[in-house]
């Protein structure tokens, strides 16, 4: 009594409960790999239980933050203060005759107004976190279903592409970088419309550009924008510039690495794009 | 041998909590890639401090909560957790006399064994292939340990727990 095939049941070995427990680990990672639908119940559990934590987690470094930022803002502020004064009175002078002028610039810049992406909507989401876990490198956005953030929804910043949505939770989502290994990007080079794709490397320094042929045209400094053509990403915006063209004669493609364009390490914030058609369609059935 | 206190059990579950917060704080750039496993030398320190009462169970369980906190595949660091607690448990009284420094390394192998395994995990499932700064938070673990263990050693005594 109180054993299976000779192992103790009442007080089982280390090595029983570790058997047993690996097995179980083993079908919870093939249930989230493969069946994504048995496994997103318990997930989003642990992502409810888990965001109070991140926001904890968070609160140091915005606070240290802001308050070094506010006490170097006010040392700052102090010396523009009177660097202005004096500024301001020659400036007196000149507004008032550019008054006239003012009127017109308005008039102007109303006809100049176009939004940024044309076909886009944009929001700006907060990173609650950079890397997401050892070895892995993603941002956590504090923007989730509730703010109809999808799966496969292209993120900029003002300097390129960072990457896409990959995991929708109740009130954070997941970002895979172009850098990431499984990120591949369609692109075109600015300078001579030659199509690429551009596969991350795991370093977020690194993106490498593979299956190019060696009479391919292309050179170090040659801008890759997003070509639109996979769906996701809008097209003809900056994704890496090209850094070294390797072209050894035993291999079948040339080798090419690239420099993301997006600050992968200075985000604070980034840019969530909606493709006009789709929040036409969420918005109206 | 006694059974742990309320009290007891809230400072272990303290320490693991303050281990974890750390795990997930946003930090500056590259310091995110040279962050040590807090969790897995808490984690150690218990299995070797109290055997008996910190064991694959409860590793396991961390680890599943660790999933849910950086969005892993789920089961990955659980299994990894388990396996760390399990090495742990089969040479706790090797460790327990090694001196401080040799015990860092033997812990850090450890960890890093763990580490393997959801390295493992990752290739097998996503494709990513590990890189040479996968290593980094690997080393950090052992040069950390020197110093966590008579902090963890401290708050073990004060809360009386043996």
């Amino acid at each position: 009594m109180g054993t299976f095939l000779g192992w103790s049941i009442t007080r089982p070995s280390n090595f029983a409960k570790f058997a047993v427990l690996a097995v179980a680990s083993v079908a919870l990672i093939i249930a989230d790999a493969r069946h994504r639908h048995v496994a997103i119940a318990v997930d989003g559990a642990m992502a409810r239980i888990a965001y109070p934590l991140q926001v904890l987690a968070a609160w140091p470094a915005t606070t240290v933050e802001g308050v070094w930022h506010d006490m170097r803002t006010n040392t700052r502020l102090r010396h523009e203060n009177d660097r202005l004064t004096r500024d301001n009175r020659l400036l007196q002078a000149a507004v008032t005759r550019l008054g006239a002028l003012s009127a017109e610039v308005q008039r102007l810049r109303k006809i100049l107004k176009a939004p940024p992406l044309p076909g886009y909507r944009e929001t700006l989401a907060g990173i609650l976190g950079v890397s997401s876990g050892p070895f892995t490198r993603e941002l956590t956005l504090d923007e989730g279903r509730p703010q109809h953030v999808y799966v496969g929804q292209p993120v900029i910043d003002a300097h390129g592409i960072v990457g896409q949505i990959i995991k929708v939770g109740p009130d954070t989502s997941r970002v895979m970088l172009v850098t990431d290994p499984n990120s591949g990007v369609p692109v075109v080079s600015q300078r001579n419309g030659l199509r690429a794709i551009v596969f991350g490397t795991g370093s977020l320094r690194r993106l490498k550009v593979p299956y190019l042929p060696m009479t391919a045209d292309i050179r170090a400094g040659d801008i890759l924008v997003s070509s639109g053509l996979g769906g996701v990403f809008p097209a003809g915006y900056p994704v890496a510039k090209v850094e070294r063209v390797i072209s050894d004669p035993n291999e079948a493609f040339l080798t090419v690495t690239a420099r993301p364009l997006a600050q992968l390490n200075h985000h604070t914030d980034v840019v969530l794009l909606w493709p006009l058609s789709r929040t036409a369609r969420t918005h109206h059935g | 041998m006694d059974n742990l206190t309320a009290r007891q059990i809230a400072t272990i579950a303290a320490t693991f909590a303050v281990a974890i917060l750390l795990g997930v704080m946003p930090t500056p750039g590259y310091a995110a890639l040279l962050r040590p496993d807090w969790v897995a030398i808490v984690l150690v320190y218990w299995c070797i401090a109290i055997p008996d009462r910190i064991g694959i169970g409860i590793a396991w369980l961390i680890g599943l909560l660790l999933d849910g906190l950086y969005g892993s595949l789920l089961g990955e660091q659980a299994l990894a957790k388990a396996f760390l607690a399990y090495l742990a448990l089969r040479f706790y009284l090797r460790l327990r006399i090694f001196p401080r420094w040799q015990q860092a390394v033997a812990i850090g192998l450890l960890i890093a064994a763990s580490d393997v395994v959801v390295l493992m995990t990752k290739s097998l499932v996503h494709g990513n292939t590990p890189i040479w700064g996968d290593t980094v938070p690997m080393m950090i673990n052992v040069v950390l340990w020197p110093f966590l263990f008579p902090l963890l050693r401290e708050v073990r005594r004060r809360a009386k727990i043996s």
